[in-house]
């Protein structure tokens, strides 16, 4: 078979350059394979791809090996090869021409379908992209910033300004998640919220308006003041002095007088109320200098310059009436109380038990001093509850239980003579000797007998009125003084008012319940006490046993200023009339000092 | 390779010889070493060459040696030419003798006296006026950190300045640490206040893995890709390839196709955990290898002389696609962290936006 196999080839301009090739073979192998005579070049095609030979009757065909081939679009096995038909082998066309003369065959062969020019660096690209660096990825640096950022803005700024702006007028597509939001509890600014509240303001919630009324500025007292309407000042402003004297402290500047330079809220439950020393001695420390006329002294530190105790006593003057008097408590000779009570606590305090009405019994100290309300001081002592079981008023051992009233002698003196009166006059079974003779059952006397029985009586009344008053019942406990008519002799009897005191550190606040771990005696040292005169208040070095200065060490408890001291001591806002610092007249109004001495007398 | 000049202090001779990844320079001849002119301010104490044998010829690549000894803050050596005064040799870490470490640890320091020094009688927290202080100096360090973002864009030739401003970055985002906790007075609680600080302690532990992967993958990419790029790596695959396509024709139709496979399916990059991932599974590059490997047995003659070609062109190629991917996969470990840091570093910004203005707008 002899054959002619044109090779085209093609520039870029599309324009093709033949190349003819003679060839004289029986079968033309056309493959990939070198031993393949049309040789196609090409991973498309196969190693043996298809035969072309001559048939026994002259005529050329074409036969598919390994590959397969298309004639004119078809896919044939084999075919006849007559001009003009177009096979494909793979990515190439191979058109049967025209044979020339003494040639059986002629193909002309091109590679029509050429791999693309970077058929081999396709690796890592997907849609034509390479993608070998995070940039070429889903990940945007933008995109998360951006995002991040607006939503953090949003949830975070807009919101909550939007919200503290215009409070409850959400319109349009915020209304429902904010109503839902607000319903369940969150609310816009609710992370603005930078600790808890103070346990006084839990119940404003999330209202933040009640105390930050207007944005960008700084709590004012008025909202303080909108509740806590009668908070004291710090002293009190009755006079022009004292008004200057607190425009100089409290008026300096803008903060000073403001309630939320001391009291910042947000810091947990107890956080609301100062306990540092220097809130106090900023000033304190060094008063005098600040304050010429201040009668206060300087204080720096409750361990290292505290000054004794003052203790504010209750002193009875001759006309009746009383004062309370400040004295320093290392003032022995002054701080003796003449509170017109005898009561040696030696004696009531004896181990081995007082006698009682019902035998001995071992007396302690709460018998007498009973916790109030508030556990914090002890309620008055009471001569109904604490002293009258033992010492009844019974003026005549052979009628009994029957007592005089305490607290008013005349009307214990009328009930004596009321008494004996009765005896002598009424039908009662009680042994009454009377001056002339025995009175018998159903007798009326006369009016001599009559003077005669009443004579008796007031004259029994008498004595056992002096009895009672000079020798037994109330001598014993009362200063007593007898008086006698200057005409009839008749003698009358004054017991002095009993002033005790009943507050004897008012500037200063001792909570006893939060002692109770102690022991009375461990402070108070009454056990050897004879007189009601000796003040068994403890002394400030007592206190200092286990209190520590401003700067609490590991083995004391605290002691600041506050520990014992209130700020707002001045007197109220609303107008309450107050006392200098250093002088504490007795204030009648007193309603707790006011009933112990109805209670005593 | 041109001419190094090393102007040599001789009495910090010690501190210059090339050690690490320069030494095994150092048996090359000996470096030329110039008198020092007078009137160069740049240069130290003249040294001659018999004294400093042991300076040797160093690599470009390398970066070059411009140590700063004692208190001459000139450099004691440096080489001429077009490196001047080069810091290559120094990490961020240590730019300046590590002055922005000592900036940062004064910072943390003033900052730990002024808390303990200056408390407040209601505490020690934000509100007070070193609280404010605090708060005030960690805004601006966090602004003007963030001014590096913008910094980097600006970059031109100004290779010193930008090394310089990522070592204050560094150092002085550490300290925002300290500085931070002081301001908040180690209070936390569930409010905008301790997201901010949250976000920032968050965009720092993601600037340490910034600083961990720029001490890391740099070198190893450098050891990785030698001279070559990744462009130039993907040209000589693309070369394997085509000679891989030319040698398998001679071979059996299951070779073509694999190595076809090689070329049309082996992946190098792609999505973000095809990046990270050191070899995915299935590589038809290696199935190619393994098969051709495997096939060659029953071949003969010429064609099995033609496998083993392709054979060790496959290896070529895998070779090549190995270090692509090691290459892809450095870029994107170096970049991760950049993918939580910046967005962080916005979202912290935001936050620190609400932090502030909410702070004052209920004050």
């Amino acid at each position: 078979m002899k054959l002619l196999l044109v090779q085209i080839t093609r520039n870029r301009q599309g324009q093709a350059a033949r190349a003819a090739q003679p060839l004289d073979i029986d079968v033309l192998r056309v493959g990939r394979g070198t031993d393949c005579k049309l040789h196609l070049a090409d991973p498309r095609v196969a190693l043996h791809h298809a035969t072309i030979g001559r048939s026994g009757d002259g005529e050329c065909f074409i036969e598919a090996e390994a590959g397969g081939i298309q004639i004119n679009g078809q896919f044939e096995r084999a075919a006849r090869l007559k001009p003009g038909q177009r096979i494909k082998v793979g990515p190439f066309e191979l058109v049967v021409m025209d044979k020339p003369p003494d040639h059986d065959l002629a193909l002309s062969v091109e590679l029509i379908e050429p791999l693309e020019d970077d058929a081999g660096n396709r690796q890592g690209r997907r849609g034509g992209r390479l993608r070998t660096s995070l940039r070429n990825t889903w990940l945007s640096k933008r995109l998360m910033s951006w995002s991040g950022a607006a939503i953090i803005l949003a949830a975070f700024l807009i919101w909550p300004v939007m919200n503290a702006i215009n409070p409850g007028a959400h319109k349009g597509p915020l209304q429902v998640p904010l109503q839902t939001t607000l319903q369940a509890g969150v609310t816009a600014d609710a992370a603005w919220d930078p600790g808890p509240l103070s346990s006084g303001h839990h119940s404003f919630g999330r209202d933040c308006a009640q105390c930050h009324a207007t944005p960008f500025v700084r709590t004012q007292n008025a909202q303080c003041e909108s509740c806590h309407k009668a908070i004291g000042w710090h002293f009190a402003r009755n006079t022009a002095a004292q008004q200057a004297l607190h425009d100089a402290v409290f008026m300096q500047s803008a903060d000073a007088s403001r309630c939320a330079s001391c009291h910042r809220d947000h810091k947990g439950p107890l956080g609301l109320v100062r306990q540092d020393s220097p809130l106090c001695t900023q000033c304190h420390a060094d008063l005098k200098s600040r304050h010429p006329q201040t009668l206060l002294p300087n204080v720096a530190d409750f361990v290292r310059d505290h000054p004794p105790f003052k203790l504010s006593m209750l002193v009875p003057d001759k006309k009746g009436s009383e004062a309370i008097v400040r004295i320093p408590q290392d003032d022995k000779v002054q701080l003796k109380e003449d509170s017109h009570l005898k009561f040696p606590h030696d004696v009531h305090l004896l181990k081995k038990g007082i006698r009682g009405p019902n035998g001995r019994i071992v007396m302690e100290c709460k018998n007498c001093h009973v916790p109030d309300e508030t556990g914090t001081r002890f309620k008055a002592t009471t001569m109904q509850e604490h002293c009258q079981d033992c010492h009844s008023l019974e003026f005549e051992p052979k009628a009994g239980t029957r007592q005089v009233p305490h607290g008013d002698v005349e009307a214990a003196l009328a009930t004596i003579r009321e008494f004996y009166a009765q005896a002598v006059l009424a039908d009662t079974p009680i042994d009454v000797v009377v001056q002339d003779g025995i009175r018998r059952p159903g007798e009326r006397i006369g009016s001599a007998k009559r003077q005669s029985a009443l004579s008796w009586a007031t004259q029994k009344a008498d004595k056992i009125s002096r009895e009672l008053m000079e020798d037994r019942v109330c001598f014993i406990c009362h200063q007593i003084t007898r008086s006698e008519n200057a005409q009839t002799k008749t003698p009358s009897w004054k017991i002095e008012p009993i002033a005790i005191t009943q507050h004897w550190l008012p500037k200063a606040r001792f909570p006893h319940n939060q002692h109770a771990t102690r022991e009375c005696s461990s402070c108070h040292k009454v056990e050897q006490s004879k007189s009601s005169s000796d003040v068994a208040i403890p002394d400030i070095d007592n206190c200092r046993e286990c209190h520590g200065g401003n700067a609490t060490a590991a083995d004391k408890a605290p002691g600041t200023c506050q520990t014992c001291h209130g700020f707002h001591v001045g007197g109220s806002r609303s107008g309450t009339p107050v006392q200098l610092p250093g002088q504490l007249p007795y204030d009648p109004k007193d309603a707790r000092q006011k009933a112990a001495r109805n209670d005593l007398r | 390779m041109p001419p190094f000049v090393a102007y040599v202090k001789a009495d910090t001779l010690h501190k210059i010889v090339p050690s690490g990844p320069l030494a095994r320079w150092r048996q090359r001849a000996p470096l030329g070493i110039q008198k020092k002119n007078s009137k160069k301010t740049d240069g130290a104490a003249v040294a001659n060459s018999a004294q400093n044998t042991a300076i040797r010829y160093v690599p470009r690549q390398h970066g070059i040696v411009a140590h700063r000894c004692g208190k001459n803050t000139e450099p004691a050596l440096f080489v001429a030419g077009d490196i001047g005064r080069g810091m290559q040799h120094r990490t961020f870490l240590e730019y300046r003798r590590y002055r922005y470490l000592k900036v940062a640890a004064l910072l943390v320091l003033v900052s730990i006296i002024g808390y303990s020094a200056y408390g407040s009688p209601v505490g020690r927290y934000g509100g007070t006026p070193m609280g404010y202080i605090l708060g005030t100096l960690g805004a601006l360090l966090i602004a003007g950190l963030m001014w590096l973002g913008v910094q980097k864009r600006r970059y031109r030739a100004n290779a010193g300045g930008l090394r310089g401003w990522v070592s204050a970055h560094i150092y002085l985002g550490i300290s925002l640490i300290v500085i931070a906790t002081l301001h908040a007075g180690f209070q936390i609680g569930w409010n905008v206040h301790t997201l901010a600080y949250m976000l920032m302690i968050a965009v720092i532990i993601s600037g340490f893995f910034g600083v961990y992967a720029y001490l890391r993958f740099p070198s190893l990419m450098t050891e990785n890709m030698g001279e070559d790029t990744l462009d130039g790596l993907l040209l000589k695959i693309a070369d394997v390839d085509r000679e891989l396509r030319r040698v398998a024709l001679d071979l059996p139709d299951d070779f073509v196709k694999c190595v076809d496979a090689s070329a049309r399916a082996t992946r190098i990059g792609g999505g973000v955990l095809a990046q990270l991932r050191p070899r995915p599974k299935n590589c038809p590059t290696l199935r190619a290898a393994e098969f051709i490997q495997a096939g060659g047995k029953n071949l003969n003659g010429k064609a099995q002389q033609r496998n083993h070609d392709l054979y060790s062109l496959m290896l070529r190629k895998q070779k090549l696609v190995n270090r692509a991917r090691d290459d892809v996969r450095f870029k994107a470990m170096l970049d991760l962290w950049l993918y939580a840091h910046v967005p962080l570093s916005f979202a912290l910004l935001a936050a620190l936006l609400a932090h502030i203005i909410s702070v004052f707008f209920y004050w």
